[in-house]
């Protein structure tokens, strides 16, 4: 390089970046798909990495670090006066949690937690010192009545508590008055004193007591000070979540994927107007003698440049929206696994880095290469339209290669798929090689209309013909279309199938009017009481142990085999006359889908279970559907489990009324036996409130759908934005030739329509195909629930009106912009290209 | 009076007048609690035992020991009491009372402490009568007698690793301080009821990194409860209980004030336990010697306090003086309430040992 170079490079990089000066909306849709597809990948990274933070906090409670838990064997709690037995004992690090579900009015579930922030060990109680060191926690308030409700802002917001407000319960019971506050760990829970608690509950005993970082020695002595009904367990929390929840992740990242991808087409399509407007620009310094490598560095260096200034914003733009999501998010995880997430978030190194790196690459496919490409093309090209006809065919049939090549690997890929990440990667090829086959398909589909209208009046055929000039424009776009409608069409038949199974199972599932879950009751001695047997027509106790299987918590029920609900059981595969066989035999067991599926249990297989007596094997005869559990779970008849076991505890009560019955005579009588109001569930209740879980769980993925959606939007509108401004001087020739500002709408919008049909028709069996894959194969390795798939044509109607809505407000745009720049490209006619 | 009292308050009031002056409390006008008056009767065992009725209370436990080779060591055992409300609620979880305990223990080789907390009404911390014996205990530090007095008595309880069990008796009965037990703590009247045991004889062993050490030495109990102890115009105290080789034993202090005019007061023991109270025109303390002790705490591990870690004490009327000096300067209570206490020596021990306390002193 000469001396005077480095000068003239800045002149160069001025040259090529003046054209973002004089069309400064041009730069706005560069950075536009750049921000887009930064800020949602962003995002999802943010809340996965802070989900995966709060998970490694996960033996935390409220702030302090618990190492072990000491539970009741027989699931009864902790009576105070054994807690008071340990602390006198030395046994510092115990500390006692209440833990509780009551509802709402509206009955609308709500977890409190609670805890003596006296009694958590010095030094233990979490960031920045100990639990009474918080600047904003008044703790004297706290544990002195009325006591303290603290709701995290969120909740706050969502039941409409205003701070100082007492929320009153399903059953009349009122809470302190609200603090909107949440501690470390809170997650969706209301915290409290755990005297607050124990009064609001009615209850003497803890749920359990947590232990702080101790020895193995002194865990030791604390395991053999234990009165016998109490047991110490290591808090494997943090490995179980880690291990649970990381298909759900994945889920995500596959999507904030897609939304990146859907967000380089409207690079793609900006740039390729830059491209078109700058070809003077390259030529003219090509032609004032600057160096081939000159323009080279020139074109990295503004590569550079967007891809810092995009990903900056994309980034600041995905911790925005990661604020947004997080809600849903931390619901999804709460609900479905009990994990607790954080509510502050942060952006990490790494995925600043991983961002640039991809906007960098991007930017290298979309603006780098294509500018390069150019360069080294002849310095005074033909410029002819034939000859760009020629390359846009050639380019479409590159596209279909791939595709064909994708395509390929994809059904490698299924015949070989056996994770979750696998299943992800399938997805993808499948995703694009239809997107990459989508431009010759609408070729051909355009071509065979041009047949079709052969003898067609001069005005249609010149309005279908002129859709050949607009499909290179429209090319990225529409496979941004594609593919933003089938993955919204895949996850829309998913949700609604998984939603219809669950229906349809919770309708066979809870078939009593009446559920309990209560520590008080004596559910056997109630169900046999003679009092109860005016009301009672039958009742079914469940008992169960809890214990680990395939290093996983695991839940073995014990269930009365004459009970409607089991001679009913909604069993997914089961060998011939499984549920009889099942009552009547010995060492028979029924497991969930989850143990099929994730477990690798199969049909006739034997499941050893660490018994009371040792170790001891059980025939699986039948697999059970269980929605939304993401533990393993196995059923035994109530004897058999009671023979293996020696802690059972009890596990709730289902009641049915005999005919005519009123749920008050039997409330009454559960409230006789000592039942708290709250702890049982009427059987609509139960239904209501998990369909309402359910949508919680999936209000990110709906999100999300909505975001793509809006991204393939915006990429339709650069694309059609760029047509204009590409041809807007032989549409001023045009005009100037007689043809009206109707007939120019419609020369634009009819080939527009034809190819967003044309795309949304082939992402209706795209999306059943993804959602085929989704709901048989991914939803199967992510979660082990099984269902069919529920087709059906509204959600394609309602993405076809709304593809439709894009559209006209993306003409009306474009219209606006004609008729606010023919006059001037009219009065530029023979100036100029 | 004892500087954890003040800081208890601190705390209970809260952060906001913890940012402000924590002193602010101490001078609330104790509203709803019983009050402090001149001519109570003291009646023992029961006036061991905790008065609810009133706002504070503590049980405070200093002792002066010698190992085998000679060498000092100290142990501070306090439980303290707060009502957080006039109620006199004290069972269940609703109770109104409050503990916290502070302990420390000055070996050869430094000094360390430790403080904890605990709800009352709930067996957490208590202290009352178990099974006839008297038991004041909060966690597993515990302090028991042999009956319904205190002493004879045990005291157990850790430091960190260090595990100390101490048996204590004494054969001299309990000193009322002030007027009869009515020790008064400023010009305008606020007081509290105050009574001692400077005469305790200490023995037993204390373990550190799984070796026990025996030692023995004297021992010094404070019993005091009120509900306004502090004056508008009173910042902090410097306090003494010394233990004199002539079997004597002296309790003096000094509320600073504002302008400088300070209140003093203290007592003389007679080795039989006869006690005469002190007036302030005969009392004389004057600082010898300022040392810069680190006081690190959790937002600021490099602080460091300029505290008077030398004095002179003179009896005028008795022609008595002598120099008190601490025994290390690192004897500080660096818990949420910060303070300094730890062991002195008078006239570098030849003439006795003893207790000094420091509060109020800014960072």
């Amino acid at each position: 390089m000469t001396p005077a170079e480095p000068e003239r490079l800045g002149g160069v990089v001025r040259a090529l970046l003046s054209h973002y000066w004089r069309h400064p909306w041009q730069a706005v849709f560069l950075l536009a798909g750049l921000v887009a597809g930064v800020a949602l990948w962003s995002a999802v990274q943010i809340i996965n990495s802070h989900a995966r933070a709060s998970y490694a906090e996960a033996d935390f409670v409220l702030g302090a670090q618990a190492t072990h838990w000491i539970r009741s064997r027989s699931g009864d709690g902790i009576a105070q006066a054994d807690y008071i037995a340990l602390r006198r004992a030395g046994f510092r690090q115990v500390f006692p949690v209440v833990q509780a579900r009551v509802s709402t009015v509206d009955n609308a579930p709500l977890a409190i937690i609670a805890t003596d922030l006296l009694a958590l060990p010095e030094g233990m109680a979490g960031e920045g010192g100990d639990a009474l060191g918080d600047a904003d926690l008044d703790w004297l308030a706290f544990v002195r009545a009325p006591y303290q409700a603290w709701f995290p802002a969120a909740m706050a917001d969502e039941l409409g508590v205003a701070e100082g407000q007492q929320l009153t319960l399903r059953d009349g019971r009122r809470l302190p008055p609200a603090l909107i506050a949440a501690r470390e760990q809170q997650g969706r829970q209301i915290f409290m004193d755990v005297g607050a608690a124990l009064s609001l509950l009615g209850r003497d005993t803890f749920t359990a007591l947590a232990v702080g970082p101790i020895s193995p020695d002194t865990a030791a002595r604390l395991a053999a000070a234990l009165p016998g009904d109490l047991m110490l367990e290591a808090n494997q929390q943090r490995l179980d979540l880690t291990q649970l929840t990381a298909s759900l992740h994945t889920q995500l990242t596959a999507m904030s994927l897609l939304s990146f991808a859907v967000g380089l087409f409207i690079v793609f399509n900006a740039v390729r107007f830059s491209l078109w407007y700058r070809r003077p620009t390259l030529r003219t310094l090509r032609l004032v003698g600057v160096s081939v490598r000159a323009l080279t560095l020139a074109i990295v260096t503004e590569t550079l440049v967007w891809s810092v200034v995009g990903c900056a914003l994309g980034l600041l733009a995905g911790l925005g929206i990661s604020h947004a999501l997080l809600p849903s998010v931390s619901a999804s995880l709460q609900n479905l696994y009990g994990a607790v997430v954080g509510a502050d978030l942060l952006l990490d190194p790494v995925t600043i880095a991983i961002a640039w790196g991809m906007t960098l690459i991007g930017l290298a496919f979309a603006l780098a290469w294509p500018l390069l490409l150019q360069l080294r093309g002849p310095v005074l090209p033909g410029g002819s339209a034939s000859a760009g006809m020629l390359a846009e065919a050639r380019a479409r049939r590159v596209l279909l290669i791939g595709a064909g090549v994708l395509a390929l690997a994809a059904v490698g890929v299924y015949w070989q798929m056996a994770s979750v990440i696998e299943g992800f990667v399938l997805l993808g090829l499948v995703l694009f090689a239809a997107a990459w086959a989508l431009p010759q398909a609408l070729a051909s589909a355009h071509r065979l209309l041009g047949r079709a209208l052969a003898g067609a009046p001069l005005v249609q055929r010149w309005i279908v013909s002129d859709g050949w000039a607009q499909l290179p424009a429209l090319r990225t776009a529409m496979m941004a279309l594609l593919l933003a409608l089938t993955a919204n069409l895949g996850v829309e038949t998913l949700v609604g199938s998984f939603r219809t199974a669950l229906a349809g199972w919770l309708d066979q599932r809870i078939g009593a009017d009446i559920y309990v879950n209560s520590a008080q009751l004596d559910t056997r001695g109630f169900v046999a009481d003679p009092a109860n047997a005016g009301w009672l027509a039958t009742g079914h106790a469940r008992t169960g142990v809890t214990l680990r299987w395939q290093g996983r918590p695991t839940k073995v029920y014990g269930l009365d085999t004459t009970t409607p609900d089991t001679r009913a059981l909604p069993l997914a595969q089961s060998e011939p006359d499984a549920l009889a066989r099942w009552a009547g035999g010995e060492r028979l067991i029924l497991a969930n889908e989850q143990a099929h599926y994730l477990g690798g249990l199969r049909l006739g297989q034997t499941v050893t279970l660490p018994t009371y007596g040792g170790a001891t094997d059980y025939t699986v005869v039948g697999f059970f559907h269980d929605y939304g559990n993401p533990y393993y779970q196995f059923y035994l008849p109530r004897e058999a489990l009671a023979r293996g076991w020696r802690d059972v505890s009890s596990t709730g009560l289902a009641l049915w009324l005999k005919p005519g019955v009123s749920a008050e005579t039997a409330e009454a009588a559960l409230v006789a036996a000592g039942v708290q109001p709250g702890e049982w569930f009427a059987q609509g209740d139960i239904k209501r409130l998990s369909m309402r879980i359910f949508d919680r769980t999936f209000a990110m993925t709906a999100a999300m759908n909505t975001l793509t959606l809006l991204v393939a939007g915006a990429a339709l509108l650069t694309a059609l934005l760029a047509i204009l401004h590409e041809r807007l001087p032989e549409f001023a020739q045009w005009r100037a030739l007689g043809v009206t500002r109707r007939e120019l709408l419609r020369v634009i919008a009819v080939p527009l329509a034809l190819f967003v049909t044309l795309t949304w028709l082939a992402a209706i069996p795209l999306g059943a195909l993804l959602s085929w894959l989704l709901i048989h194969d991914l939803n199967v390795m992510s979660f082990g629930w099984s269902m069919p798939m529920l087709w059906s044509p509204t959600p394609a109607l309602k993405l076809g009106l709304l593809s439709a809505a894009i559209v006209a407000l993306v003409l009306v745009i474009v219209l606006s912009q004609l008729t606010r720049k023919l006059p001037q490209a009219m009065a530029q006619l023979g100036s100029a290209q | 009076m004892k500087a954890v009292f003040l800081l208890l308050m601190a705390l209970l009031v809260g952060p906001a007048s913890a940012q402000g002056d924590p002193y602010q409390v101490l001078r609330s006008t104790g509203e709803g609690y019983a009050s402090v008056v001149p001519g109570r009767v003291f009646e023992f065992p029961a006036d061991h035992l905790p008065h609810p009725d009133y706002r504070i209370e503590w049980w405070y436990l200093t002792a002066n020991l010698k190992d085998d080779a000679g060498r000092h060591w100290g142990l501070q055992w306090t439980l303290f009491r707060q009502a957080m409300s006039p109620a006199t609620d004290t069972e269940g979880w609703d109770s109104n009372q409050i503990w916290m305990a502070h302990a420390a223990i000055t070996t050869p080789d430094g000094h360390r402490h430790e403080q904890r907390f605990a709800r009352g009404g709930v067996g957490h911390a208590e202290v009352r009568l178990e099974n006839g014996a008297f038991a004041a205990w909060l966690d597993d530090w515990l302090l028991t007698g042999d009956g319904a007095a205190m002493l004879p008595g045990r005291l157990r309880f850790t430091v960190g690793e260090a595990v100390i069990d101490m048996q204590l008796a004494s054969d001299t009965p309990p000193v009322l301080q002030g007027k009869s037990g009515y020790s008064q703590k400023s010009a305008q009247g606020q007081a509290s009821y105050y009574y001692s045991q400077p005469h305790i004889a200490v023995s037993g062993s204390v373990t550190l990194d799984g070796k026990p050490t025996t030692l023995t030495g004297t021992g010094w109990l404070d019993r005091e409860w009120s509900s306004q102890p502090l004056a508008d115009n009173q910042q902090g105290w410097d306090w003494f209980s010394l233990h004199l080789a002539d079997g004597h034993a002296l309790m003096v202090y000094r509320l600073r004030h504002d302008d400088g005019k300070h209140w003093l007061s203290g007592s003389w023991v007679a080795p039989d336990g006869s006690a005469r109270t002190l007036a302030a025109d005969e009392i004389e303390l004057t600082v010898l010697d300022t040392r810069r002790v680190r006081t690190p705490s959790s937002a600021n591990p490099e602080a460091t306090r300029d505290l008077p870690l030398a004095w002179r004490v003179s009896l005028p009327g008795l022609k008595r003086e002598w120099t008190v000096r601490a025994l290390i300067d690192d004897q500080w209570m660096g818990g949420r309430f910060p303070y300094w206490e730890g062991v002195v020596l008078v006239d570098e021990g030849a003439s006795g040992v003893g207790y000094l306390e420091l509060t109020g002193y800014g960072r």
